[in-house]
């Protein structure tokens, strides 16, 4: 059997499977897909809507003006039973810097005046 | 392209590029429909669009081609979901058709590797040359020579020695 052969046998072939391909008709199928152009259209617009909708909720919950924080009530601080132990002794001068005397300060005080060569 | 002249050119190539639907859907003919109405939809849509750089018919046979291998992808999905701790589903070729010769051609044709299937159909159904058929598959031309030559091969083996149609 020459390739020649080989090649008409399988043209035979694929004509014969696709002999009873029951082709619709283009107007039918061209009308379907039309038919569904809008149905598309519309839920792209639901999904472009939603998204839109979404991105204002986000940029409202951003922006939107926070109220001011809550003031104590007077008389309700609440203070732990162990709350003795972190004052410790010397906290006055460990919450604020100790009073300096600038006189007596080495670098600050003014340098002594020269005594004059006689 | 104008629509008119567009819809001129793909009402003529109809029944061609269902016969390509059917080839690549392995003659699922619902499913084969469906490609065609997803090809059209696309087209009338603008999300196929012909950029002429090859012949119209190779550029819509291979947008129906992306289209079928998208509905095989889905199809293929929704079966494993259905068929989750099942046994597989079996080929789509019907075993009753199986007796005519056409079936058994087609059924010869479903054995046959994708790319092998698919070069067959384009050369030897709807004479294009092999070039043309790798346009369409999205293949180099060595690579769908290959796919041709030994696609040939195996499908005249499954043929066997029946008489020639």
């Amino acid at each position: 059997m020459t390739p020649g052969d080989d090649e008409a046998r399988l043209r035979a072939a694929l004509a014969e499977a696709h002999r009873e391909d029951a082709t619709p008709s283009f107007e039918a199928t061209w009308a379907a897909a039309r038919r569904s152009t809008p149905r598309r259209s519309t839920w792209r617009w639901a999904v472009v809507g939603t998204g839109l909708a979404v991105a204002a909720a986000g940029v409202w919950l951003v922006t939107r003006p926070t109220p001011p924080p809550a003031a104590p009530i007077l008389g309700t601080r609440w203070v732990g039973p162990t709350d003795f132990l972190l004052e410790t002794p010397d906290l006055m001068t460990l919450r604020t810097l100790p009073p300096l005397d600038p006189a007596a300060d080495p670098w600050t005080a003014r340098p002594p005046a020269p005594r004059g060569n006689p | 392209m104008a629509s008119v002249e567009l819809e001129q050119q793909i009402a003529a190539l109809h029944p061609a590029s269902f016969a390509w639907a059917l080839a690549c859907t392995r003659w699922n003919t619902p499913e084969a429909e469906e490609v065609l109405q997803s090809v059209y939809l696309s087209i009338l849509e603008g999300r196929a669009r012909f950029d002429g750089r090859s012949s119209f018919k190779t550029w819509l046979f291979a947008v129906v081609r992306n289209m079928a291998a998208r509905a095989r992808r889905r199809r293929w999905l929704e079966e494993r979901w259905k068929s989750f701790g099942r046994a597989t589903i079996g080929g789509v070729v019907d075993p009753v058709l199986v007796e005519e010769r056409g079936a058994r051609v087609r059924s010869a044709l479903g054995m046959l590797p994708v790319r092998q299937r698919e070069v067959l159909d384009l050369v030897f159904f709807h004479e294009m040359t092999v070039e043309q058929a790798a346009q369409v598959m999205d293949v180099s031309t060595g690579t769908a020579r290959t796919h041709y030559h030994r696609g040939k091969l195996r499908l005249l083996e499954l043929l066997g020695t029946e008489d020639p149609p």
